[in-house]
């Protein structure tokens, strides 16, 4: 049987849907005790890998294992992982109650699991109500709750947020840090870094299939290095002064400030005193996670901006 | 594996499905059973009227004894367990049409697992059915037969016993034809194709090509032998010493001209049902879930 670790381990996984090379070689671990974020562009892949782990897509080569065991070695798998998967279906004509009362039966719970996880998403009132009618929020807290049945020690989310409203957002942000905390292992999957950015400690970016950045998420910005923005009354003599210092980082922006790396703000306008050139504006630039997102990721399907709309200046048609 | 058979039963009785397929099912069955009473009357009638004298002579009994409506309950049995095949068509088919196949494979300890309990599931229902369409079957047949036509105690019984059986074995097949073509749209009208226009074609060449006896190894011509073989067998058992050729064309009546021995025609359309399963195992065990 598995091995009660809750670690996801996945190891030069690849998949090939025929001529497209969905996941390519990749690896990475998430370790128990918190909320990993598994982010990527639109086809980057996270969907496909998710789905190798949870045993429902075949990997073409590598390994994908839960626990220490490809899913299908599990035994019970509703006990040990909880998944929730986009486009995930539900039956439109079974109850919300009924729907999770099949599955409860299923991973081998009471009954009452039922109705608790359906209080815990906040659908309580709508459990007699037919899944048809459920709008998209509502499903994904269905889908939620199906996949806390089996009170798993291991959460897969893909993509949980889409649909949900802010209060919804708020609610699953600490619902998950809650869950990982108690040492339980959280893997969720956005193609927002900015969605997942006040919910996940570790990250895994991918892109094309293939793994750009892993480890945690403090890690990624401090890989970004600071600038300050400072307006002199003289650029060249600050920049001289600061090259004196031997800061060598100066660049000039377009909108006439300069751009320093290397220091903080405090050291720019000290030196700007001492050269006696004074300061109109001065500020540090914030690390932009957005940013450095679509670096890493420079998304593959990539739109264009629309082309300029001309006026025909003849009328009639060549 | 009871958790499994649980949650299955529980997705069929969550859903109206069940009693959706199951209304047709009793209409038809009690529609054939009151027709099969007025046509058995009919030709009684015509039969004891005139020139039909050597054929009950052959028979050993008067026309009023002749227990005619045993080959219309053939036939309504054949028909009627269409609506149970296409239930458990639907088993898998639907599941993976719905998506719902995701989350069942989620919480089972293997998809064979999942897909066996399936199927007992689907024998409880087939069985439902099977039941189902004997009672309407019954109340239609005696309402409108003599008492003379009708089958005694005993092939009550036996009817009874292939009429379920039938059923369940028709369910298993579907089951295992919705495993094999993922699309529902599809499996049902290949199945509906099949067994109403198909086979009775291929049944037609072969009766012609003079090799008959392959009819009864074909999956309608087996399904339709365990029911016709014992109606058959149940109209002989009370006539007297019947020539051959008035025995095949009794067959043919009954819907199992080619046929086996009932037991035999069971088994062999069980086998199908086991081809067919193991197929829709195969490729479903494998099958990439996106
Ligand atoms: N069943 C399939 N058959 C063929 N190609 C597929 C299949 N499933 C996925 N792909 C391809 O694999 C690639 C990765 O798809 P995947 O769904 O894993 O991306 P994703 O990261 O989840 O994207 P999104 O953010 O849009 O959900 C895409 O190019 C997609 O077209
Ligand atoms: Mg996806």
């Amino acid at each position: 049987m598995h091995d009660g670790s809750g670690l996801i381990a996945v190891q030069n996984l690849t998949k090939q849907f025929g001529p497209v090379t969905a996941v390519h070689n990749l690896s990475f671990t998430v370790s128990p005790g918190s909320v990993t974020g598994f982010l990527g562009p639109n086809g980057a892949g996270k969907t496909t890998t998710l789905r190798m782990l949870l045993g429902l897509v075949k990997p073409t080569s590598g390994t994908a294992t839960i626990n220490g065991r490809p899913f299908q070695q599990l035994g019970q798998p509703g006990r040990v992982v909880g998944a929730v998967l986009e486009a995930q279906g539900f039956h439109p004509a079974r109850s919300a109650r009924n729907h999770l009362r099949v599955y409860a039966a299923a991973v081998g719970v009471p009954d009452a699991q039922a109705d608790q996880v359906l209080g815990l998403v906040g659908l309580g009132s709508a459990a007699d109500r037919k899944v048809g009618g459920f709008s998209l929020g509502m499903k994904q807290r269905l889908a939620l709750a199906t996949a806390l049945l089996g009170d798993p020690q291991v959460l897969v989310l893909d993509e949980p947020a889409n649909g949900l409203d802010p209060e919804g957002i708020a609610w699953l942000r600490t619902f998950l840090q809650s869950y990982a905390r108690m040492g339980r292992t959280v893997l969720i999957s956005s193609h927002l870094l900015a969605e997942v950015e006040q919910t996940v400690d570790q990250v895994v970016i991918i892109s094309r299939g293939q793994t750009m950045f892993y480890g945690p998420l403090d890690q990624l910005r401090q890989s970004q290095q600071k600038r300050v923005l400072v307006q002199p009354s003289d650029i060249n003599a600050l920049a001289t002064a600061l090259r004196a210092e031997g800061v060598q980082a100066i660049e000039q922006l377009p909108d006439g400030r300069l751009a320093v790396s290397g220091v903080d703000s405090r050291h720019v306008a000290d030196t700007a005193l001492k050269a006696g050139v004074s300061i109109y504006g001065i500020q540090e630039e914030q690390v932009d996670l957005e940013r450095l997102f679509f670096q890493l990721t420079s998304g593959q399907y990539a739109g264009y901006a629309p082309a300029p709309y001309q006026q025909q200046q003849q009328g009639g048609w060549a | 594996m009871g958790n499994l058979v649980q949650a299955e039963l529980r997705k069929t009785t969550t859903t109206g499905l069940w009693w959706g397929l199951l209304i047709p099912t009793a209409v038809l069955a009690l529609g054939w059973g009151l027709a099969t009473g007025l046509l058995g009357q009919f030709f009684v009638d015509f039969a004891s009227s005139n020139d039909v004298d050597e054929v009950s002579d052959f028979l050993g009994v008067s026309p009023d004894q002749w227990k005619v409506s045993l080959f219309g309950m053939a036939r309504a049995i054949n028909i009627s367990t269409i609506f149970p095949m296409i239930f458990g068509a639907l088993a898998i088919s639907g599941e993976i049409n719905r998506r719902t196949i995701t989350t069942t494979f989620l919480t089972a300890p293997s998809r064979m697992q999942s897909m066996l309990a399936k199927m007992l599931v689907y024998v409880m229902w087939g069985a439902i059915y099977g039941l189902a369409i004997m009672l309407f079957l019954g109340i239609g047949v005696v309402i409108t037969s003599e008492p003379g036509q009708l089958p005694d105690a005993g092939g009550w019984m036996m009817l009874t016993l292939v009429c379920v059986l039938s059923s369940i074995l028709m369910t298993m097949f579907g089951v295992g034809v919705g495993a094999l073509i993922p699309n529902v749209a599809g499996t049902i009208v290949l199945l509906l194709l099949y067994f109403l226009v198909i086979e009775n074609v291929l049944h037609l060449v072969l009766a012609y090509l003079e090799v008959p006896s392959v009819i009864g190894f074909l999956p309608n011509g087996s399904i339709n032998g365990l029911t016709g073989s014992v109606s058959v067998d149940l109209f002989l058992s009370t006539a007297g010493v019947v020539p051959k050729e008035i025995e095949d064309v009794l067959r043919a009546i009954a819907g199992a001209g080619g046929a086996l021995d009932w037991w035999w025609s069971g088994l062999v359309f069980l086998a199908w049902s086991g081809i067919v399963f193991a197929g829709g195992w195969a490729s479903t065990q494998s099958k990439d879930i996106t």
